[in-house]
């Protein structure tokens, strides 16, 4: 049997090889070779993309360089989503590796956050972070911890540290000893082509009666779509971290061991793969 | 306020950054009942050093969302601006643009602050005034008016206190409506 602990290093661990290609329309002094990346499901496009940003501005010159966005299949890719999220949304049932488009000009302004620097990158983490400590343990834990130790948080994704990050972290999955787990579960639904960004309400993990509600409650209670079979098939499947938990497990649990460094489930509701 | 689930309140509204405003902007807004014009004339320092060339009008345009926060359980402001050819304001450009007596507090913690964020509802980029210190000032606010036995409408009040931080400034008549509706 599995230990626990070694789902939150598979989880931490995950990695998504991924090919980078400029785009066309970009101007370049000389023709430019893609570039390939083993992409960490937990971070975040502009975090962990420094060396792809250098290797395309090697060939483009210094004026024609703007802020950096990437793009898959038309789509601007948001930064701000971690980028397993990102995979598993809009590319989970495709060939590897992800093909990625990179831009440096026609910033998309009504898509796309911008990201000047790390510090962004950290005010959107620790916002995430935060707030999930709002729903579980209305901001206690978060509040109770000095600035550094949020600063460890931060440090510990940067630089994929996995004890560095988890012996802060392991503080915000606790729960008073008198309850069964976290006042509210932080999660995020996700539905390619929406208006709605995701779908983000209240639900408890512990029923009046004191049973442990599962992932499929969860989804009945918010996004009964998701689990509706149609003319007697799943026309979806809910993916978590790229695998599909069973329905049964508890969700407790999985927002324990399957959340991201984030602190929230990111969940995303694809369409069936057609063989 | 529970309900606000799915929708949110929402209003436009153009500031002129200069002394100097352009005499058509009031007839634009004429035809559109959803804007409301304000004038914010800022007082110049000394008019002995105002030049005779009429300094060009920055007009920028606020939208202001109000949504309610599950996480939070408080109201959140939302808001976007751009210049009237259409190119938004930069995160730094809106930091500026605080008025001067809460930049004292803004420079404390810019990143705690204001932010740039996606829209929960609309999944675009909006500027959002930072939720997580609403309880504590919210509650001062309650606790004086319930010992004075005033009414207070909570969305009136919280508008109050953080709108103006980004420009937005809620007219008295507001206050004087609040009182009233509560007699009914």
């Amino acid at each position: 049997m599995t230990d626990d602990k070694d789902v939150l290093r598979d989880v931490w661990f995950g990695r998504i090889p991924t090919c980078f290609t400029l785009y066309q329309d970009e101007i370049t002094e000389r023709e430019a070779e893609p570039y390939y990346l083993l992409l960490p499901r937990i971070s975040y496009l502009t975090l962990v993309t420094d060396k792809v940003k250098k290797h395309f501005q090697k060939v483009m010159r210094q004026e024609e360089v703007s802020e950096i966005w990437f793009e898959y299949e038309g789509t601007p890719l948001k930064w701000h989503y971690p980028i397993g999220l990102l995979f598993d949304l809009h590319a989970s049932n495709t060939a590897l590796p992800w093909s990625i488009t990179v831009h440096f000009k026609n910033f998309p302004e009504k898509d796309l956050l911008h990201c000047h620097s790390k510090d962004v990158i950290e005010a959107h983490f620790m916002a995430c972070i935060k707030e999930a400590d709002a729903l579980k343990h209305k901001s206690q834990v978060i509040n109770e911890m000095q600035k550094k130790d949020h600063k460890q948080l931060w440090m510990g994704l940067q630089n994929d540290k996995f004890e560095q990050f988890w012996a802060i972290n392991r503080k915000l999955m606790e729960y008073p000893p008198e309850d069964s787990g976290f006042r509210y579960i932080p999660f995020r639904i996700y539905q390619a082509a929406t208006e709605r960004p995701f779908i983000q309400k209240l639900f408890r993990p512990i029923a009046s009666g004191g049973q442990l509600h599962t992932l499929g409650d969860l989804l009945k209670d918010v996004c009964p779509s998701a689990i509706t079979p149609e003319d007697g098939e799943m026309k979806t499947q809910v993916m978590i971290h790229g695998i599909e938990p069973m329905l049964e497990t508890p969700i407790q649990w999985l927002s324990e061991h399957m959340s991201y460094p984030d602190n929230f489930l990111h969940i995303s509701i694809i369409p069936q793969p057609t063989d | 306020m529970k309900d606000f689930a799915d929708g949110y309140l929402s209003k436009t509204h153009f500031q002129v950054t200069n002394r100097n405003v352009p005499p058509d902007l009031k007839e634009k807004n004429k035809d559109n009942i959803e804007q409301m014009l304000f004038m914010h004339v800022e007082e110049s320092l000394d008019d002995s050093q105002v030049d005779g060339v009429c300094a060009t009008a920055e007009v920028i345009r606020y939208e202001y969302h109000v949504l309610y926060s599950n996480s939070y359980q408080v109201p959140v402001l939302y808001f976007r601006a751009c210049f009237l050819d259409g190119r938004p304001l930069t995160l730094d450009e809106i930091w500026k643009s605080v008025h001067a007596c809460y930049q004292a507090r803004l420079l404390e913690g810019p990143w705690d602050t204001i932010t740039q964020q996606e829209h929960p509802l609309l999944g675009q980029p909006f500027f959002v005034l930072h939720p997580c210190r609403t309880n504590e000032f919210m509650s001062s606010v309650l606790i004086t008016s319930q010992k004075e036995n005033r009414c207070t409408n909570y969305i009136t009040s919280w508008l109050s206190i953080v709108g103006p931080v980004v420009g937005l400034n809620l007219s008295l008549s507001y206050a004087k409506l609040a009182s009233e509706q509560m007699l009914i």
